[in-house]
């Protein structure tokens, strides 16, 4: 008997296998709802929404719906409608979050230019064409603000973190529960705790510092679990190898734990610090706007994208909005670049042969 | 003779304890950090707490939460339309989310071919990360106008359930419209979270439907629903958290209105949220006011909790047979 | 004149040739299972059995890039022609895996008529069926009393009885069962073959097993599957269990039966 491989032939898929008059059915089931619901809106002027609700999807039911009868029967009805609602629920969400992105890039762009990214608004008045100004001080107060969070919650997020992985301490159960709470505030009354215990007390006017502050409760808990999960990862005959080795538990941790664990707890950092970067409310409750660039964190006003946003918005302009839109735009590019950031660092890597001295 | 020994072997205590001193220095040091974030958490409630008291007091606490009218000459502040609005802006959006979100990740997950869902996993998760304050902007500039002109439309044809009632001129500033807009912000998330539980469901278990001669509704309404619902209540809650802790994309889209609760009209341009309601009065705000304003707070976190609470509870309570 | 009878096969495969992508994993299968009888296929790991099994139940297309040549036929109709119905070919060919796998959220009883909720039969269930069902299966007396608890609640080996209970109650023609046997425990494996030995009387069942002992027990016939290195797996013999263990016809096949390469 020849027991050779033979090539596959073309038609080695029988179940996919469709008659022309069935491939032709489906076709003409799916083209004639869209063509009618076109029809309508572009030559009898209904209203799009109208159309898609009431027309499109009607007609796309009762058309696949019985392409489905005919080729499975009464079975097919079914799984006809799940596949119309699936595709017409996730299509119709889609388009709107779509509008979103689309708007961000469209008015984003138009207002994008060299000097947007650099400049300050301290000449500009809120009528004023998008040839002045920019959000120079509004990234570098983003940067700032967000900088000094950073600072403080790192190194609490990951030592919370390394506490509830590496210690057999009884007080953990205690410790997820209060970050499961922590991680439940509203970010509005984490700016409010800080305003009100230090701006209305009198200890502060409104200040970098205490926009800084108010983001902690807000990331400490991200930062925390993602370390916790990255360092959960790694396998526990790591540790016993050092702990074996007669290492101490802090050697064990630094030399061979962390290590290992080292892109889960960079991811965990980026991913928290993507999280505060566009929260806007507990800024607007502790750090004033100012049009200038202010590098001081101790005092004063200090422009932040997300506040910046909110205070062209509230003022309501054409010109105004297009520059909202602007700083949008420069935003989500930095929420765009930490997250590349985190999926880059955590992406699965091939093994690398280190070479050995001898 | 053999002696029988009446006493077992004494249990002794195993405890990981530091032994030198750098180990003190490193699990103290650990402790501490995981300790701060309590002491951090009780600073906050001891301090909402205490400041939002005296409001309390005076104004009696089921007239603050549940009483109308807020009005700083008068010293009397009430949160009830803003509780109200919070929940019923909450329902609208999770309630138009939840429908959608488990499409995307059931065409994801069971429709889609591997390439286009790996790309749409990745799109789905970045929408996840834009800032609210982004959609907040859209949902005032470009979204508004389309939402009245829906809610029109819908007054139009349904008008005459009270919900879809509108006396007014106006159908912007609505709760449906802030409804959308949120639904909009949450459906990333709850579609991330569905997916996941979507991805891990055991394969056999689809095969065991297949073969039974299940087709592709029977299978996803009996066995792929029940099996994820405790996940994807957990991801629902979630998004509903969110959408409670709402504030700037609210504010920019609803119209506030402290005196009057507006219960299901929901075409009508008025409404509440009590993250908006301390976003627009804490610039001015005298000290008994700022204390009634930290007393919203205290509700509205107390509500998160809650909800953060059960979600966690149904999560990890009905779960014996996910293998995670 | 010699008078020539026909058995008539209930199932049969023609000329299967089975690729996953460009490569070539099964070559040239042509088998008859006949009604009332077991027939085991056994062979050494990787050689093909589980992909054949799941050609005769329209279960391998699902899985990617598979491709199939040649034709499946019940009583005489192919299951792959264009104008047949998959579901409906699963409603008449049953399987059980390897791994029990009841569905978590359902009681026993609710397991058992799943198969009818799922295909739309829903006529046809009832509480002697599901009698009826965990009867045929050896499971009534251990169930009855737990009809409505959860199907995890039980062992492994019930669990994959109520399995086979859930298959029988869709009145199948063939049941497959995919080394039905391999995750339990003797005892368990047991009670099963018990139970397939006393299917037989009214169905077909083509059983996957590594245990020959297993295919000497309850199988009448045995086809021995090999694959050669970077070779697609083919049939090397079958026939009668009998015969394959105690005179095969082929030195391949003494040399598997006789334990001397795995």
């Amino acid at each position: 008997m020849n027991l050779e491989p033979v090539a596959r032939p073309k038609s080695a898929e029988p179940w996919s296998r469709t008659t022309t008059q069935s491939r032709l059915l489906q076709v003409v089931a799916s083209l004639v709802p869209i063509l009618i619901s076109a029809a309508a809106w572009l030559v009898l002027g209904v209203d799009p929404i109208v159309v898609v609700v009431f027309i499109l999807l009607p007609l796309l039911l009762i058309s696949i719906g019985t392409v489905g009868f005919l080729l499975k029967g009464k079975r097919g009805v079914p799984d006809a409608i799940l596949i119309v609602m699936t595709l017409f629920l996730g299509t119709f969400v889609m388009v709107l979050l779509l509008s979103v992105v689309w708007s961000l890039f469209d008015a984003g762009f138009r207002a994008l230019s060299p000097h947007f990214i650099y400049q300050n608004n301290v000449y500009v008045t809120p009528t004023d064409g998008l040839e002045f100004g920019g959000v120079g001080h509004a990234i570098i107060g983003t940067l700032l603000v967000v900088g000094l969070s950073t600072i403080i919650t790192v190194p609490l997020g990951v030592a919370t973190g390394v506490y509830l992985t590496e210690t057999r301490s009884n007080g953990r159960g205690f410790v997820r529960v209060v970050l499961q709470a922590m991680a439940g505030l509203p970010s509005i009354v984490a700016g409010l705790f800080v305003y009100s215990m230090l701006i209305v007390t009198g200890v502060s006017q409104y200040a970098g510092w205490l926009g800084a502050f108010a983001l902690v409760p807000l990331m400490l808990p991200t930062v925390s679990r993602v370390t916790e999960e990255a360092l959960k990862l790694v396998p526990q005959e790591l540790r016993n190898g050092a702990l074996g080795l007669g290492a101490s538990s802090w050697k064990a941790f630094f030399q061979v734990t962390l290590p290992a664990a080292k892109s889960g707890v960079v991811t965990a950092i980026l991913l928290g610090v993507a999280r505060v970067v566009g929260e806007t409310a507990p800024l607007l409750l502790t750090v004033f706007p100012i049009a200038g660039t202010n590098l001081n964190l101790l005092e004063g006003g200090m422009a932040t994208l997300p506040t910046y946003i909110y205070r062209f918005v509230a003022l309501g302009f054409d010109t105004a909005i297009a520059r909202a839109w602007g700083a949008a735009l420069v935003l989500m590019i930095l929420v765009g670049i930490l997250f590349g950031l985190a999926r880059y660092i955590s992406r699965p890597k091939s093994i690398k042969k280190k070479k050995v001295n001898r | 003779m053999a002696e029988t020994s009446s006493l077992a072997p004494v249990k002794r205590a195993l405890r990981v304890k530091p032994a030198t001193r750098e180990d003190r220095i490193f699990f103290g040091v650990s402790a501490a950090a995981g300790y701060s974030s309590l002491v951090f958490i009780v600073l906050i409630l001891i301090f909402l707490g205490v400041q939002a008291w005296p409001t309390f007091v005076e104004q009696g606490v089921f007239e603050f939460v549940f009483g109308t009218g807020w009005s700083s000459t008068d010293v009397q502040y009430s949160i009830g339309p803003m509780l109200w609005g919070s929940v019923l802006v909450a329902v609208i959006g999770v309630s138009m989310a939840v429908p959608m979100a488990i499409s995307i990740a059931y065409f994801i997950e069971f429709m889609a071919t591997k390439r286009v869902a790996g790309i749409a996993t990745v799109f789905v998760d970045l929408l996840a990360a834009i800032p609210s304050v982004i959609i907040g902007l859209w949902g005032l500039t470009i979204f508004s106008a389309v939402g009245a002109q829906w809610g029109q439309m819908i007054n139009s044809a349904l008008g005459f359930f009270p919900i879809f009632s509108n006396e007014a001129d106006s159908f912007l500033r609505t709760p449906f419209i802030a409804g959308v807009v949120i639904a909009v912000m949450i459906v990333p998330i709850i579609s991330s979270v569905t997916r996941e539980i979507f991805s891990q469901i055991d394969g056999e278990l689809i095969k065991a439907s297949i073969a039974l001669g299940g087709n592709r509704e029977s299978t996803f309404r009996k066995i792929i629903l029940p099996v994820s619902a405790s996940g994807i209540t957990g991801g629902v809650l979630l998004g509903l958290g969110r959408a409670l802790g709402e504030t700037v994309a609210i504010f920019f889209v609803l119209n506030l209105i402290y005196d009057e609760f507006n219960w299901f009209n929901i075409l009508e341009p008025g409404g509440g949220a009590i993250a908006s309601l301390i976003l627009g009065k804490f610039g001015e705000a005298i000290q008994s006011e700022v204390s009634a304003l930290l007393a919203a707070g205290v509700v509205l976190f107390i509500l998160t909790l809650i909800i953060n609470s059960i979600a966690a509870f149904i999560v990890s309570k009905a779960q014996p047979w996910n293998n995670r | 004149m010699n008078k020539v009878s026909l058995d008539t096969f209930h199932l049969e495969a023609r000329d299967i040739n089975v690729w996953f992508g460009d490569r070539h994993v099964l070559k040239d299968v042509n088998l008859q299972f006949p009604s009332n009888q077991v027939t085991a296929l056994i062979g050494p790991s990787g050689c093909g059995k589980s992909t054949f099994i799941r050609t005769l139940n329209r279960m391998h297309e699902l899985i990617p890039t598979a491709g199939l040549a040649g034709s499946v036929l019940i009583d005489g109709q192919d299951i792959y022609d264009e104008s047949v119905d998959p579901s409906q070919v699963r409603l008449k060919v049953g399987m059980v895996f390897q791994k029990p796998n009841p569905f978590p959220t359902m009681s026993i009883r609710e397991n058992v008529i799943s198969g009818l909720k799922l295909s739309g039969r829903k006529s046809q269930i009832s509480d002697d069926l599901v009698e009826d069902s965990l009867k045929r299966a050896s499971m009534w007396s251990e169930a009855k009393d737990r009809l409505d608890e959860p199907a995890l609640s039980l062992s492994g080996g019930q669990q994959q009885r109520l399995c086979i209970a859930r298959s029988l109650a869709m009145n199948p023609e063939v049941i497959l069962m995919d080394e039905p046997c391999s995750a339990l425990d003797p005892g368990s494996t047991r009670r099963i073959e018990e139970t397939i030995l006393e299917l037989k009387e009214t169905m077909s069942i083509v059983i996957v097993t590594h245990n020959m002992q297993q295919a000497q027990r309850v199988a009448d016939k045995t086809a021995f599957f090999l694959a050669d290195d970077n070779q697609p797996g083919y049939v090397v013999e079958f026939g009668d269990t009998q015969q394959i263990f105690n005179q095969p016809e082929d030195a391949r096949t003494n040399d598997y039966v006789n334990g001397h390469f795995g």
